[in-house]
């Protein structure tokens, strides 16, 4: 057999097994599907790249779906939503390809960790894997947006197997049409109206030809709101709780609402992760995909 | 340093670790076309350019990151989304965009 040969047969093998960890992932539930070469994260800071993770990394695979359902978003109490986070199921759905690539195809495999290292810092971006697998772009706001499905949950896995990569879309998902006319009208976009860092919020940007081409993110502030009742909290009310002398006080602060719920939200942490989705709420990407009679 | 920094190091270095990191996110990589892009330091390399260990960075900084605001944010974050979720349910998008997309 001659050599290109034998690439077209190599390059036909690769690409039927990316069609059966596809099909796996399609049947479990996946809206999104992609790979992306592990070769290809210079964006990432060095101890967060595929390689970092697992030696000899050669594909990530990032899967998406078990986003909020059309009715969560309708709502009228944003606590539904924050009781609502389902992206364990994302994480399941990884877990699974991760066997069928080790147990099936010989191939080692790692599910990324979803929670965060000792520094507070992602074992690997999600949103960098996700736009480099072509699954969609970062937000403004900060979520992965879809082209078709908007905001959805993701989650990554770490192989040797050689995969085709898909590579990021052509075109960001964010800014939207509706985003562009928007600001050159009046400066804001949905997201950045309704969470605006210069008064109280969290987003700001500049879009030039259909570009961001600035970001601002006050992540302290946002951590505030997505972690409302959350570790954060709990650390918080606990140092002020130390600080008061007063024996009364101290008994109105460990037993508020706030530290109760944030109590409440940390033993339940699987259905509690997000806690503030108002940027998202009101992006007009994500309204296409859920509109509903 | 043992597990905990002391004060008086975070007092020193706290301002100059959260400008450094990504704890200030301007112009994030992720957001931007690659050649447009400003990665943040890493723990390792703030350590390097102020000549602490990379341990001491990320203590300073997750402690910084924590105390950045007080617990008066958490209430306004309760009220900020009570706000915007009831006018989101109560107008849809022209809750912000006034005119453009209508639920």
């Amino acid at each position: 057999m001659t050599a290109p040969a034998a690439r077209d047969l190599e390059d036909a093998r690769r690409q039927k097994l990316k069609a059966q960890i596809e099909d796996t992932a399609r049947k479990g539930g996946a809206l999104v599907f992609g790979v992306a070469d592990a070769s290809s994260f210079d964006a990432a800071p060095e101890g967060h790249r595929p390689e970092d993770l697992l030696p000899g990394a050669r594909s990530v695979v990032v899967v998406g779906g078990a986003k909020p359902r059309s009715g969560d978003w309708a709502s009228p109490n944003f606590r539904h939503l924050e009781l609502s986070t389902t992206s364990d199921r994302v994480t399941a759905m990884a877990m699974k390809l991760a066997h069928l690539i080790e147990r099936e195809l010989g191939y080692y495999a790692l599910v990324v960790p979803p929670g965060v290292d000792e520094g507070q810092q992602p074992f690997l971006s999600l949103s960098l894997a996700a736009e480099l697998a072509g699954c969609g772009t970062p937000s403004l706001a900060g979520p992965v947006l879809h082209g078709e499905h908007g905001f959805v949950y993701l989650a990554a896995l770490i192989t040797t197997l050689p995969l085709p990569a898909d590579g990021p879309p052509d075109m960001p998902v964010c800014p939207a049409p509706e985003c562009i006319d928007m600001y050159e009208e009046n400066g804001r976009t949905p997201c950045t109206a309704v969470c605006p860092a210069n008064d109280g919020g969290c987003l700001d940007g500049r879009i030039s030809d259909g570009r961001w081409v600035e970001r601002t993110y006050d992540r302290a502030r946002c951590t505030a709101r997505s972690y409302n009742h959350w570790i954060p909290s709990f650390q918080k009310v606990l140092a002020d709780t130390l600080d008061e002398p007063d024996a009364d006080r101290r008994r109105m602060m460990i037993n508020s609402t706030l530290f109760t719920r944030t109590l409440w939200s940390m033993t339940y942490s699987n259905i509690s992760q997000g806690q503030c989705f108002e940027c998202i709420r009101v992006c007009p990407v994500d309204a296409r995909s859920r509109e509903l009679k | 340093m043992s597990y905990f920094v002391d004060p008086e190091t975070y007092e020193k270095y706290r301002e100059a670790v959260l400008e450094m990191s990504n704890s200030v996110q301007i112009n994030l990589p992720e957001h931007l076309p690659p050649d447009q892009r400003k990665p943040p330091r890493s723990d390792a390399e703030i350590a390097e350019a102020l000549d602490l260990d990379e341990a001491t960075v990320r203590e300073i900084r997750c402690v910084a990151e924590r105390e950045y605001y007080g617990l008066e944010e958490w209430q306004k974050a309760l009220e900020f989304k009570e706000r915007t979720c009831r006018g989101y349910a109560r107008q849809g998008l022209s809750f912000v965009t006034k005119k453009y997309v209508k639920r």
